[in-house]
């Protein structure tokens, strides 16, 4: 091995770990909790850290969703299409999945870093 | 002459790289600062879980034990070996007999005194028979119990039970509950440890009763779940060395007759207290008291509680009324996001 062999590793070791660290510093804002919406109404509000499955109401009956590793998607739905089924997992802060036909609109919000939760 | 790996320039530019590096590595810490020490506990019929902002095992496995030992002087249902409990008061001790008490059973007892002063009899802790009826009743899910039953319940008088050196003694078949009084003690003993060992950012949650203690930079931010719309929050708010507590009736409930019968017993009329209200929040620094406060507020209902709280400096309280309806204390304004 030549000593540019060895330079360019070191440069590309070097380089790699900036990557990381900056993406680690950009990609702070995941979402942790998610909000589903029926007639613009916030019914449900589901923290994405524990895997679970869920059912909501909508407009054309039940609708399944599901948690999984900070990801979340609609698993069952009823209309003719299912696109929000099809969607599949969203997981960034802002993003949403809407069903239309059922009135229902799921959101991911930042949990804003409550430090807990009275009730 | 020996060659050199990297020349002059590289070096240069190698070591402003690596200080980049750590650079970001510390921004990132900063960030991240937010790495939380946490330990989960069941006890005296609730989850609690405490969370420190440094690492310290030792202090986390104390609160357990201080947590574990109140669960067993205040326990109803068990005995332990070796400890004279509420248990052994309510079942066992015969009347008109004496018996000696461990310190921290008898403080808490005589503190469930002082509340029920404080609260004009409305927070009572030798409510045991009373509240074993509705229990019963609830865990069926239907029914009420008779005026009958009701009026032979036994006795939930206050001074049917005395304390005197580290004695207690009972003239009646009067039963214990401090359910009413004890989390906020117990709470606020554990965060009165922690602030002994030096930790003063912490935040506490037993069962949905959260104390917090001063941070560094800013408050902390607390949810609090909305009383109608479970599962959602609907008022935040960012408090330091501050008890939120919440009484309701949307909690431990059950439906009969079109009529809901919650846990928070009137100890005027026996009956689960009838007002106008949801819930009530307390947020103060007094951190045991809110506990006690909180569950008097919300049997005095929305009038009669607002006129006893506008004049004392004592608490911020929000209330929640059965028409959906929210109404706040002057400063608890302050504190809500």
């Amino acid at each position: 091995m030549s000593t540019s062999d060895i330079k360019l590793i070191i440069y590309i070791i070097i380089f790699s770990i900036v990557l990381y660290l900056s993406f680690k510093l950009l990609n702070n804002n995941d979402g942790e909790l998610a909000q589903v919406f029926y007639d613009n109404k916030v019914i449900k509000t589901i923290d994405l850290k524990t895997n679970d499955i869920y059912e909501v109401e909508g407009y054309n009956g039940k609708i399944k969703i599901e948690v999984k590793d900070k990801k979340i998607r609609v698993i069952e739905e009823t209309s003719k299409l299912h696109l929000c089924s099809y969607q599949g997992f969203i997981e960034n802060k802002n993003d949403v999945i809407i069903c239309l036909p059922n009135k229902v609109l799921i959101k991911i919000v930042g949990d804003d870093n409550y430090d807990s939760i009275a009730r | 002459m020996k060659k050199q790996l990297f020349n002059k320039t590289e070096i240069f530019f190698l070591s402003s790289i690596i200080l980049l590096i750590l650079f970001l590595y510390l921004f990132i810490n900063v960030i991240d600062n937010k790495k939380t020490y946490t330990i989960n506990m069941f006890y005296m019929d609730t989850y609690i879980n405490v969370k420190i902002y440094e690492e310290n095992k030792e202090v986390l496995d104390e609160l357990d034990k201080l947590f574990e030992e109140y669960h067993e002087l205040t326990d109803r249902y068990k005995s332990y070996e070796g400890v004279v409990n509420v248990y052994y008061l309510n079942n066992i001790l015969k009347q008109k007999e004496e018996i000696k008490i461990d310190k921290k059973l008898y403080n808490l007892l005589l503190y469930g005194k002082e509340m029920h002063k404080k609260t004009d009899g409305n927070v009572n802790i030798a409510m045991g028979n009373i509240i074993d009826v509705w229990k019963k009743y609830r865990d069926l899910k239907k029914g009420i119990p008779s005026d009958e039953e009701i009026k032979n319940v036994g006795s939930t008088n206050i001074n049917d039970f005395t304390l005197k050196e580290d004695k207690y003694e009972k003239s009646s078949n009067v039963s214990l509950d401090l359910g009413a009084v004890a989390k906020g003690y117990v709470t606020e003993l554990a965060a009165l440890h922690l602030e002994k060992r030096g930790i003063n950012n912490y935040v506490i949650n037993a069962g949905g009763n959260v104390v917090v203690g001063n941070k560094n930079k800013g408050t902390y931010k607390i949810g609090i779940e909305d009383p109608i719309k479970k599962d959602t929050i609907f008022k935040t708010v960012k408090i330091e060395n501050k008890a939120v507590v919440t009484s309701g009736s949307y909690e431990r409930y059950y439906e009969y007759n079109d009529k809901t019968y919650h846990h928070i017993i009137d100890p005027k009329t026996l009956f689960p207290s009838d007002t106008d209200l949801i819930s009530v929040t307390v947020i103060t620094d007094k951190k045991a008291y809110a506990d006690v406060l909180s569950t008097y507020l919300f049997i005095l209902g929305y009038e009669k509680g607002y006129e006893y709280i506008k004049n004392r400096d004592e608490a911020e309280v929000i209330w929640t009324l059965k028409d959906g309806k929210i109404k706040y204390t002057k400063g608890a304004k302050y504190y809500v996001d």
